[in-house]
């Protein structure tokens, strides 16, 4: 199916210094943890997780880090943008009382599920954790949920002095939850994994993506073989315990292997 | 139970027609292995260089109606790591592997075969006809009948594996180079390349939807090309044939094979299923072969040849 989409940017948020949240006027019919490829057909393409998605409007929420989205960051409302998808796996919606484990960008597809788990009258809880207060995200936006949250910085310039990882292991240990989700990066998941005892969970993983429709075998992960723009990028338990590949490396745009 | 399936292709015998061919799929020895477990006989590497390849920005892709344009710019690890993915899927997997290479030059093609030669892959592919990389190295090889001849033929003296040697199907003819294949020493063929390139615009921002601008066309609508490709090679050069481009079903397969292919390359057909599509196409063999009243897949007849001009 193709899934390609012309669109002006409706409007630009600056979250921190570092991160913007770009807003698209289009009903896009995507479920939380589903991604879209964006181009400007000048500087490459990327995935993009969706960070919010309604009825008539969609965003995505961006860290300036290398060429492609400090190019991002020099558009403007108005600029189109090139948009394919949404693509890959989603997280399952649950109706209990569930944990989600947020850390630094990757924090904001916690948000497009929080508001769907709410909605299926779910009882959320979120670790929101970043190195420090200016890299914390989507705060007043969570706020506006009124969800139990958490916030914690490594250096405890804003809410508790932790990991989102120490204080899941904290929380885990007092309520009972019955599903935990976590976006991050690798290595705290990977670290998240080991609190993950005896609960289910869903981790949202990221690979190197290129074709993002599951023919160029860029974003495969061991040992499984599986697609982590198909099958993934949101994989459940059975299927992260059994990855070789989780918390130790993953391949750059060349297909050779880079350690964590 | 898929017996009714195995093909003999240069001295092996092999459980499945279907091969995964090169570019698709298979960067990680764990997607060959995936390949394997849904059905797949043999599987390619990528092609291989003696240099990692970041290959093309993106957009690499772009689908339309009647399949896709790719740009990947051959992106992969190098020979070196991708010889390591081989053998760490040889661990587990007892299942031929085609390792695929590229070069732009005589002396690269040697040096690759040389590494190919001492891995314990079965069977080496020459791309000579990658169409996305001409900003790079201009017109594929395979346009040349006197290149082909020079590689293959510089090829075979560098390792006892058989040697396929896949072919462009953007040339206004083919037989002769086919018959330089030939006569270099090929033990096989594969059929065909994308076709093309070709170029898609989106009309908004008034750019060309793939970064390289051009891309090589594969899916659906390239099936017909491969076919009289196909057809025309088998009628007048004796080497086995893996037929590649636009198969989908057990029925795609199946004219393949009529045309003159021993083996058949699934490709883009992976994107609209996964690797279980592998499955799907092999049930659709067994139900033709039922419904026809043959046993074996190999009992099929081909078309008759067509008949030798000149
Ligand atoms: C499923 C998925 C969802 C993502 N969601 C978000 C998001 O919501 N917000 C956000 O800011 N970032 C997200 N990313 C990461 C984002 O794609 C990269 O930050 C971006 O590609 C960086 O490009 P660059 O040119 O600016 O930086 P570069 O300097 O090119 O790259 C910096 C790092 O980004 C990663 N990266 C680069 N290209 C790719 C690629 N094609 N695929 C995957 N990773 C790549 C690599 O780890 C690389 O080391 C997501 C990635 C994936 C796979
Ligand atoms: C994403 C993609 C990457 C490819 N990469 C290569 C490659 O590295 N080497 C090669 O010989 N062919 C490559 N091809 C061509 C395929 O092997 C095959 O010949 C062609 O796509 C036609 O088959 P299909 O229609 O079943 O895909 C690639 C094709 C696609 C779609």
């Amino acid at each position: 199916m193709i899934k390609r989409l012309t669109l002006k940017i409706a409007r630009i948020e600056t979250e921190t210094k570092n991160v913007k949240t770009f807003h698209f006027s289009h009903k896009l019919e995507a479920e939380p943890g589903q991604f879209i490829m964006v181009t400007d057909y000048e500087n490459g393409e990327k995935p993009f997780s969706l960070s919010i998605c309604e009825l008539d409007h969609f965003a995505i929420t961006v860290k300036r880090i290398g060429d492609f989205t400090n190019q991002l960051f020099q558009k403007k409302c108005g600029d189109y943008l090139s948009i394919r998808g949404p693509y890959g796996s989603s997280f399952f919606v649950s109706k209990k009382k569930v944990l989600l484990v947020g850390g630094g960008c990757a924090v904001p597809t916690l948000y497009f599920l929080s508001k769907r788990l709410l909605s299926n009258n779910a009882d959320v809880t979120l670790i929101n954790g970043a190195k420090t207060k200016d890299e914390l995200i989507f705060v007043d936006k969570f706020h506006s949920l009124f969800i139990q949250e958490y916030f914690v910085t490594d250096d405890g310039s804003f809410g508790e002095k932790a990991t989102s990882v120490q204080k899941a292991e904290e929380i885990l240990k007092t309520d009972n939850f019955s599903f935990v989700y976590a976006s991050g990066p690798e290595l705290m998941l990977f670290a998240l994994k080991d609190k993950l005892k005896k609960i289910n969970y869903e981790f949202l993983l990221e690979r190197y993506m290129k074709c993002a429709i599951g023919v160029c075998g860029s974003c495969t992960i061991d040992p499984l073989g599986i697609r982590m723009c198909v099958e993934g990028p949101v994989l459940n338990r059975e299927k992260i315990e059994k990855l070789t590949e989780f918390g130790h490396y993953h391949r750059d745009a060349s297909g050779k292997r880079i350690g964590f | 139970m898929h017996k009714r399936l195995k093909i003999k292709f240069l001295g092996s015998e092999i459980d499945s027609p279907i091969v995964l061919p090169a570019g698709v799929m298979d960067m990680s020895f764990s997607s060959l292995q995936d390949a394997i477990i849904n059905g797949a006989g043999i599987v390619t590497s990528k092609s291989l260089t003696v240099q990692p390849r970041a290959g093309h920005e993106g957009p690499v892709v772009a689908e339309f109606e009647g399949g896709m344009l790719n740009a990947m710019g051959l992106c992969n690890p190098g020979i070196d790591d991708g010889l390591k993915e081989i053998e760490q899927f040889k661990t587990n997997f007892a299942a031929p592997v085609i390792v695929s290479i590229f070069a732009t030059n005589v002396h690269d093609f040697m040096q690759l075969a040389k590494k190919v030669d001492h891995s314990s892959a079965e069977f080496l592919e020459l791309n000579l006809s990658c169409p996305n990389v001409f900003d790079e190295f201009g017109i594929p090889l395979a346009a040349s009948p006197q290149q082909v001849f020079e590689i293959i033929k510089a090829v075979k003296e560098m390792t006892s594996k058989p040697v396929i040697a896949k072919l462009s199907p953007n040339v206004h003819a083919i037989i002769p180079i086919a018959e330089s294949a030939q006569k270099a020493g090929a033990d096989a063929l594969c059929l065909i390349n994308t076709v093309g390139p070709g170029m898609l615009i989106d009309i908004r921002m008034r750019k060309p939807i793939l970064k390289n601008k051009f891309g090589g066309m594969s899916g659906p609508c390239i099936k017909p090309i491969a076919l009289k490709l196909i057809y025309e090679v088998h009628s007048k050069i004796g080497l086995p044939i893996i037929g590649t481009g636009g198969v989908q079903s057990g029925e795609d397969v199946i004219e393949m094979w009529m045309a003159g292919a021993s083996l058949v390359g699934v490709g883009t057909a992976v994107h609209y299923n996964g690797m279980n599509i592998f499955t799907k196409i092999k049930q659709e063999i067994i139900q033709f072969l039922e419904d026809q009243n043959y046993h074996l897949l190999m009992d099929v007849p081909r078309l008759p040849s067509q008949v030798r001009e000149k």
